[in-house]
């Protein structure tokens, strides 16, 4: 790789960059998000304050609201990509970036480099409300764990957006993106997991499920089947697989 | 009349309705099945505590069909994804030709109501159809009250996603909450454990219609707290004020903005 | 230099473009004309590496666009409709062109300027006139001082201060040397500002020489159009 082939790259990364901070959407997504994080932690922690004193772990109420959260770093990953078939812009993209598979890759590092702080900062903020409001309540904590834990949220989150958005660059329109990943996480899989209690073990291996065990703290009423590296490892290896897939599609069809 | 009939054919010619019959008309089907299946011995051998709610929790959680078809058939008046596309919103285009938007709403709402209540119908039957092929003569029977109080609940859901759209301009959103909020994780689950006025919202309140009338789920969520008359009147007390709300804001709305 | 030659592009069992072969040459303004549907789009879109072409090639510079190192201030292209996203400024979305190229921020403005949109450039690109998005197609396409222009319907809505701003901008750009490519439905305007004509028709080329070559024994451009359209749909049954 040359000097210049390098410079190329930092200037297609600043141009995705650029579109994702430019458009509102991304914001109103995102603010929503922190909102609606805090709220449920908020909810959480007044069902938390009910139960036993000295039983409640501040980690595992702070994270409660995950499930509902990643809601909004999946509209965030559909938004990053199916943005480009508003208007045509996805044209003026692709004559501007002729190099599709560069494009889509830079895309979904301008995603992370956005999403990484972002999903630090909501899930950090809703521990911190439950550990504020808990203090004298929950089990301490170390803060170790804390971190560990917050790592592991902020890494799940990330990789839902980036998977989302390789769905919404495999799909190009929003409306059907939304409802495949909303209906998978919210309604496919809770069901599965009641179901079809005989294939529980593989359903361990799928993103969502896998992702879980990258922010639940080990405990002891509860076997944690995958490690929290376990969990890393089997969702990156899911999202990088639907990125590649993207990327596939998207260097062979027409724009 | 004939806006009512232009209706019908914008929502027939959308590709995203296509999604919206299929989830309808199967997936409650599918999930009786699992649901039948994970069951079916503690029915033969007479135990199960479920067995009047085999089916209806399908038709609960398949409501998702209704509920894009309610706001595919707003957002599709503003959004156009294409890459060949310009700036072109059929909004504009459907007001120019039915110029009372107070019409336009009416046969938006008509058409909507119609499909909804069709697609249901087809759902049931193939919800029953799934109960009786896997449980056979075990198969619980239908009453007539609930699977009307189904009908009743998917056309209010998609009225409700049909206003919030409305309101919105955008198709996000409304999809979002609306089906987070019909999955087994409902906000209204978490709500109902800070306070019990949660048992007044549209989801919660509408489901009164036809499921929890067993009571076997004591001190739990699923306890019965309206009957299925009044549950049906929280939840179209909802869509009305919905949309009035929605009605004033698009009445008085630019077109373009 | 655009060089297409015996480009044949199938969607599904259709044939969009059953062969055609047509240079556009440096120093002339080149018009691309047929009825709608008759497949310039596709070529277009072909020779901006946008679409994938079932056999043949469409080259610039002798060279596939994907493999172009610097695109933008090789090629500038608008194409039907905005290809903005509704929700950005105008500006914005100029500024996210020219960070992809490494172009400075002040070049922007400089294009914003040439095409009339200094005002309007802080409005959401979804509240622009149909000419308003031309002219914002048109900076993007400026943006890099690309020499060769390649512009699908570059008139369409604009004003006749835009129309004629637009005939005397490519004049000027042909003239100092480089290659302009136009397609376009308006016969007359069209007569004024190319120098070299290729008519297609349900996928082929029907005419391809100079603007007098082409008029030949008609009175107008859009007589000789007419002739050579008909007359072939005349053929073909």
């Amino acid at each position: 790789m040359s000097v210049s082939s390098s410079r190329k790259i930092s200037q297609i990364l600043g141009a995705e960059l650029d579109k994702l901070v430019t458009l509102p959407l991304i914001w109103l997504t995102l603010i929503g998000t922190f909102i609606l994080n805090l709220a449920l932690a908020a909810a959480f922690t007044s069902v938390g304050l009910q139960g036993a004193a000295g039983t409640q772990s501040i980690l595992n109420i702070g994270l409660a609201s995950m499930g509902y959260t990643q809601a909004g770093f999946i509209i965030l990953g559909i938004l990053a990509t199916c943005s480009e078939y508003t208007g045509g812009q996805i044209r003026t993209t692709l004559t501007t970036i002729p190099w599709r598979g560069f494009q889509l890759s830079a895309k979904h590092l301008a995603l992370a480099i956005i999403t990484i702080p972002v999903a630090f900062i909501i899930t950090a903020s809703g521990v911190l409300y439950t550990f504020i409001m808990m203090r004298d309540t929950a089990v301490v904590i170390e803060i170790d764990t804390m971190i560990e834990t917050l790592v592991g949220a902020t890494g799940y989150l990330t990789l839902t957006t980036l998977l989302s958005a390789a769905i919404g660059a495999l799909l190009r329109r929003t409306t059907p993106a939304l409802v495949v990943l909303l209906g998978y996480y919210f309604i496919v899989s809770p069901l599965a997991r009641v179901y079809l209690p005989s294939i529980k073990n593989y359903l361990n291996y799928f993103p969502d499920t896998a992702g879980y065990y990258m922010y639940t703290p080990p405990s002891s009423d509860e076997i944690n089947v995958l490690s929290p590296m376990q969990g890393t490892g089997i969702s990156m290896l899911w999202t990088i697989i639907f990125i590649t897939v993207a990327i596939v599609f998207y260097r062979k069809r027409d724009a | 009349m004939r806006a009512f009939n232009a209706e019908l054919s914008k929502l027939f010619s959308l590709p995203g309705i296509w999604l919206a019959f299929l989830i309808g008309a199967f997936a409650p089907a599918v999930i009786t099945a699992l649901d039948s299946i994970a069951q079916k011995e503690e029915i033969i051998a007479g135990v199960s505590t479920r067995l009047s709610e085999v089916g209806y929790i399908g038709l609960g959680l398949g409501v998702q069909g209704v509920i894009i078809l309610g706001v595919l058939a707003v957002s599709s008046e503003y959004l156009t994804e294409s890459s060949e596309s310009g700036g072109g919103q059929q909004i504009t285009t459907s007001l120019t030709v039915v110029s009372s938007r107070l019409h336009f709403l009416l046969a938006k709402v008509g058409a909507v109501t119609v499909i909804s209540i069709l697609l249901c119908i087809v759902a049931i039957m193939t919800t029953v159809l799934a109960t009786h092929l896997i449980l056979g003569e075990y198969a619980p029977a239908f009453e007539w009250s609930r699977l009307i109080g189904a009908v009743c609940y998917w056309t209010f859901t998609a009225l409700l996603a049909l206003g919030i759209t409305l309101l919105t301009k955008n198709g996000i959103i409304p999809l979002a909450v609306l089906i987070i909020n019909s999955s087994v994780v409902s906000f209204s689950v978490l709500l109902y454990r800070v306070t019990k006025l949660a048992f007044y919202l549209p989801d919660r309140a509408g489901a009164e219609m036809f499921m929890f009338t067993s009571g076997t789920f004591t001190g739990s969520l699923f306890d019965r707290y309206h009957t299925p008359f009044t549950g049906g009147l929280v939840m179209f007390a909802w869509v009305v004020v919905i949309f009035i709300v929605a009605a004033i804001v698009f009445h008085r709305r630019d077109v373009a903005s | 230099m655009l060089t297409i030659n015996n480009l044949v592009k199938h969607r599904g069992t259709g044939e969009i473009l059953s062969g055609i072969s047509f240079k556009a040459r440096p120093g002339r303004v080149t018009g691309f004309l047929g009825p709608n549907g008759a497949g310039k789009s596709s070529t277009l879109r072909i020779l901006l590496g946008l679409d994938r072409a079932t056999s043949g090639s469409a080259l610039i510079n002798g060279k596939p666009f994907a493999e172009l190192h610097n695109p933008l201030a090789t090629v500038g292209a608008a194409l039907d409709g905005f290809g903005a996203h509704r929700m950005r400024t105008g500006r914005a979305h100029l500024r996210w062109i020219a960070r992809a190229a490494g172009l400075s921020r002040s070049r922007v403005e400089e294009v914003l300027e040439i095409v009339g949109l200094t005002n309007a450039a802080g409005k959401r690109v979804g509240s622009y006139s149909l000419g308003m998005g031309r002219r914002l197609g048109m900076a993007a396409a400026l943006l890099g001082d690309p020499k060769i222009l390649i512009l699908d319907e570059p008139v369409n809505g604009l004003d006749p201060e835009g129309i004629r701003f637009i005939r005397t901008f490519l004049r000027e750009r042909a003239e100092s040397g480089n290659t302009v490519l136009l397609s376009s439905h308006l016969m007359g305007e069209l007569a004024e500002t190319v120098d070299d004509v290729v008519i297609i028709k349900q996928g082929k080329i029907v005419a391809d020489g100079t603007l007098e070559e082409v008029i030949g024994n008609h009175s107008t451009l859009e007589e000789a159009y007419f002739a050579l359209t008909s007359e072939y749909a005349g053929d073909a049954v």
